[in-house]
């Protein structure tokens, strides 16, 4: 049907029997056309930029469904229990790990359609469809006076169904925390297709918290349909502060010190010798050193003595506003990949959280194995989600392999993983399994991925609901 | 001051980077330009999908902004036929270059997709919808087929172009702007204008974009004229950006009536106004003229006009779903639901919605929508 190499390849077909089906229930908003299936084949997963460039798509699906509201899909997914069929849940589509590839063939159920909000001010709530984009739902909330604190990377692209399925977390994540504090109740489609309701109680004790199973699941156990999530007063004051210290032990101890006092900065961005050279080698004070960058905002009186406590812990020079307006202009700039993949340039990120104890020694480890994988032209990192318990380190690595692009990319995603676990940090941090992690996730967990492939056994007993991703 | 890629030479010495990486070397040396712009549109993540209006309305991957780049490099690597099918997403573009805003490289798609428009047509693959609006623009040179006879103002020192959508759809807002004009201190005078071919040059048909240029250019600069205004902001637009790019001159200066209006507004005393009103800045005055403010600095000179603005303005605004002559043909439904979401931000703001062109009056007024051109309303405050 394509002039591309399927990567996974399968033999999945819909029967027109059940193109009907889904016909009548989403209308015109079904598609078997060759250019859709094209589009739906990929996410964002930087390997398959390079597959993409040699004519290679990971694999495709047999129909994309554009549903309007819980009940289509609803009756969607009733479809696809009642005939086996694989089914994906798909929102931007900015994911970097394969997690919405339809490896087996079958339907990819597009949410973007749903994109109502509805606030609740009193409640500090918004209750928002699955499909709303990022930037779309914060300019909402600015526009009344609020925000949702929640700024990945891929705000411009992504959804809020993708945020709560890749248990995604912002810029800001320092005070607002990851969206699993955000969510307070969830409207999931349950593989069967029947739906459940998580009422956003401000807290109960009722049980296990329900919620959590599907945050983070990554459309392997429902679908999200909606959310309701905390919001704040748009901040009446922001601080911009930025820092050069002499070595990275200086500046994480500093905000170890600064977060255990209490102090909680929205955005907190600490690089190494390299990223600092790289991102801000306008600022001389900065250049060759170990730069931190670090917005406080909120309440005035909150934030005025958050900064007293910023200044008492800090070891570094002050190197005043402009690396931090440096940051914010450019940090959505998203475009190394498509300047450098063309060019043979195998590129990617790879972020993992530790606890404080170990995190110099992470740092080393997972930068020396990437290092030594033949081929590498570079890696570094920077640490930007800060916990009074521990840190998250971001890598950057590129490299031109001579062979297999692919080859190379793996080596060294199995490098970092394999040094992250030894050193005993998380192997993902915030983008989750997908399909370019699983095979690491059961060493994470240990016997408590158990545990998970028992949920997923008991909720989706056919195997439909993303099947292949996190290896469950 | 170290440079941009120090940190690079640092970390993979002058030699090893030589050696491993001839193309990144030449690449950050600047001797490399590095892949073409859809290339690189093909392998973003849609860091302006939450500008792009079809984007958040349709809401399909495959007329996403990269979607359609990507398209659109299948299709010119030969990987994807051209055929109709495959074209559609192409065409599934406003035109309103709110991506351009965004991007990280200031590419506007469509920009970066025309070219594959253009082959297609060279080649004859054409939606019939485009079909009858070529040959109209052929015949009539004016989008709705053969024009009725328009009574022409003979003489004046301002020549007033009134474009194909206020002549089809409103033509008695031509008198409230001449009024408008007057009172500024202008005598205006109309002829017998063509359309700017702009359509045209959308739907990637360039060869009828040049004609209807020149013949436009011919018509404009032999009326002898030093100041031309338009009513339609993508009219202004073609003149002022898009004929110099295909060499075509025209020699009087183009205003469109707000930019007209802004520079002379303190002539007129005394502007006052009881009432509460949103606006909507079109996308072609906001982003293609680069006038974001425009719109709201002049009605900010209205005393007693309370403004509500909407969260979409300036460079943010969000086209209303007419623009670019392809929606509006190929999935009218899409255009209006568009128009709709518009709308929906609009009325939060304010029963009363003003904007300053003619496409955006008709997408509104097609969907409900309570909405005067600035004209109209200037030619209220003056009335009073
Ligand atoms: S226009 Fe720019 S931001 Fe938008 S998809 Fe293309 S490269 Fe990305
Ligand atoms: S020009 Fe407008 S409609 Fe077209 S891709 Fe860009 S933002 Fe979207």
């Amino acid at each position: 049907m394509t002039d591309f190499e399927i990567v996974m390849k399968h033999n999945h077909k819909l029967s027109s029997k059940v193109l009907a089906h889904l016909s009548q229930v989403v209308g015109e908003r079904l598609s078997t056309k060759k250019v859709d299936l094209l589009t739906y084949s990929r996410d964002y997963w930087p390997i398959t930029l390079h597959w993409m460039l040699k004519g290679k798509l990971p694999s495709l699906p047999d129909a994309v469904v554009w549903p309007e509201n819980k009940e289509e899909v609803e009756k969607v997914v009733k479809i696809a229990h009642e005939s086996s069929i694989p089914i994906y849940a798909y929102g931007g589509g900015s994911g970097v790990l394969g997690g919405t590839i339809p490896e087996k063939g079958g339907i990819i159920v597009d949410l973007k359609r749903m994109r109502s909000i509805k606030l609740h001010e009193e409640d500090l709530l918004v209750e928002v469809e699955a499909g709303t984009n990022g930037y779309y739902l914060e300019k909402y909330l600015n526009k009344k006076g609020y925000t949702l604190g929640h700024f990945p990377q891929s705000l411009y692209p992504s959804t809020v169904g993708g945020w709560i399925a890749t248990k995604a977390t912002g810029q800001f994540s320092t005070k607002y925390g990851g969206i699993e504090d955000m969510v307070l109740g969830l409207d999931v489609v349950l593989p069967w297709g029947e739906s459940i309701e998580l009422k956003p109680h401000p807290r109960s004790a009722t049980g296990p918290d329900l919620k959590r199973i599907f945050i983070g699941s990554e459309g392997t156990l429902g679908i999200v349909t909606k959310a309701w999530l905390k919001i704040w007063p748009y901040p009446e004051k922001r601080v911009n502060l930025s820092f050069a210290s002499e070595n990275l032990n200086d500046a994480l101890d500093s905000v170890r010190r600064i977060l255990r006092r209490g102090a909680k900065p929205a955005v907190v961005r600490i690089y190494d010798t390299i990223e600092t050279k790289r991102h801000f080698y306008k600022f001389e004070k900065a250049y060759g050193k170990v730069a931190t960058v670090m917005i406080l905002e909120g309440d005035t009186r909150t934030v005025e003595a958050e900064e007293k406590i910023v200044e008492e812990e800090f070891k570094g020079t002050p190197i005043g506003e402009g690396p931090v307006d440096h940051w914010l202009k450019t940090r959505f700039n998203v475009k190394e990949a498509s300047e450098f993949a063309p060019l043979g340039v195998v590129f990617d990120t790879i972020e993992v959280s530790i606890n404080w104890s170990k995190a110099t020694q992470l740092y080393n480890e997972v930068s020396k194995a990437i290092r030594s994988v033949k081929g590498t032209l570079f890696a570094s990192a920077h640490a930007s989600h800060f916990y009074p318990q521990g840190v998250c380190f971001y890598f950057t690595f590129a490299g031109v392999p001579k062979g297999d692009p692919t080859k190379y990319y793996n080596k060294v995603w199995d490098a970092a993983m394999r040094a992250t676990l030894s050193v005993g940090g998380a192997i993902s941090h915030h983008h989750g399994i997908g399909r370019q992690r699983r095979e690491w996730l059961q060493e994470e967990l240990g016997n408590a991925f158990e545990v998970l492939r028992r949920i997923k056994d008991a909720l989706d007993e056919k195997r439909i609901m993303n099947p292949g991703n996190m290896g469950v | 001051m170290p440079g941009k890629w120090d940190w690079l030479r640092d970390e993979i010495k002058g030699i090893e980077l030589l050696r491993s990486a001839p193309l990144i070397f030449r690449f950050i040396s600047g001797k490399l330009k590095g892949p073409d712009d859809l290339i690189k549109c093909a392998l973003c993540p849609n860091m302006c999908r939450h500008a792009c209006p079809i984007s958040i309305v349709d809401g399909k991957e495959t007329t996403s902004p990269t979607g359609k780049a990507r398209t659109a490099f299948f299709i010119r690597e030969g990987k994807l036929e051209l055929n109709l099918e495959n074209l559609e997403p192409l065409y599934m573009c406003l035109s309103c270059n709110a991506c351009s805003e965004w991007c990280p490289f200031e590419f506007s798609v469509a920009d970066l997709i025309r070219p594959v428009k253009e082959t297609a047509l060279q080649k004859g693959v054409v939606f019939k919808e485009f079909r009858e609006l070529f040959e109209n623009l052929e015949r009539y040179g004016y989008i709705y087929g053969e024009p009725q006879l328009q009574e022409e103002i003979k003489s004046g020192n301002v020549l007033y172009l009134r474009g194909c959508t206020l002549r089809e759809n409103y033509p008695e807002l031509e008198k409230k702007v001449l009024k408008v004009l007057n009172a500024l201190g202008e005598n205006a005078f109309t002829i017998n204008e063509k359309c700017c071919g702009i359509p045209a040059y959308n739907l990637g048909n360039i060869e009828l974009f040049k004609k209807l240029a020149r013949e436009q250019a011919e018509i404009i600069n032999s009326s002898g004229v030093e100041v031309v205004v338009t009513s339609c902001p993508s009219c202004a637009y073609a003149y002022k950006v898009i004929y110099p790019e295909y060499g075509v001159k025209i020699k009087p200066k183009v205003l469109h009536i707000t930019e007209f209006v802004k520079e002379k507004l303190n002539k007129l005393k005394n502007l006052k106004l009881k009432d509460t009103i949103t606006f909507h800045d079109p996308c072609k005055l906001a982003i293609g003229l680069n006038e974001p403010e425009i719109l709201e600095e002049i009605l900010s000179k209205i005393e007693g006009l309370e403004i509500k603005a909407p969260r979409r303005k300036g460079k943010e605004t969000f086209c209303c779903g007419y623009g670019g002559s392809a929606i509006s043909r190929l999935k009218p439904k899409l255009a209006d639901e568009i128009a709709r979401e518009r709308l929906k931000e609009l009325q939060e703001e304010a029963e009363l919605i003003v904007t300053a062109c003619p496409t955006c009056k008709l997408a509104f007024n097609s969907n409900g929508g309570k909405v005067i051109d600035i004209v109209e309303l200037l030619y209220e405050v003056l009335e009073e």
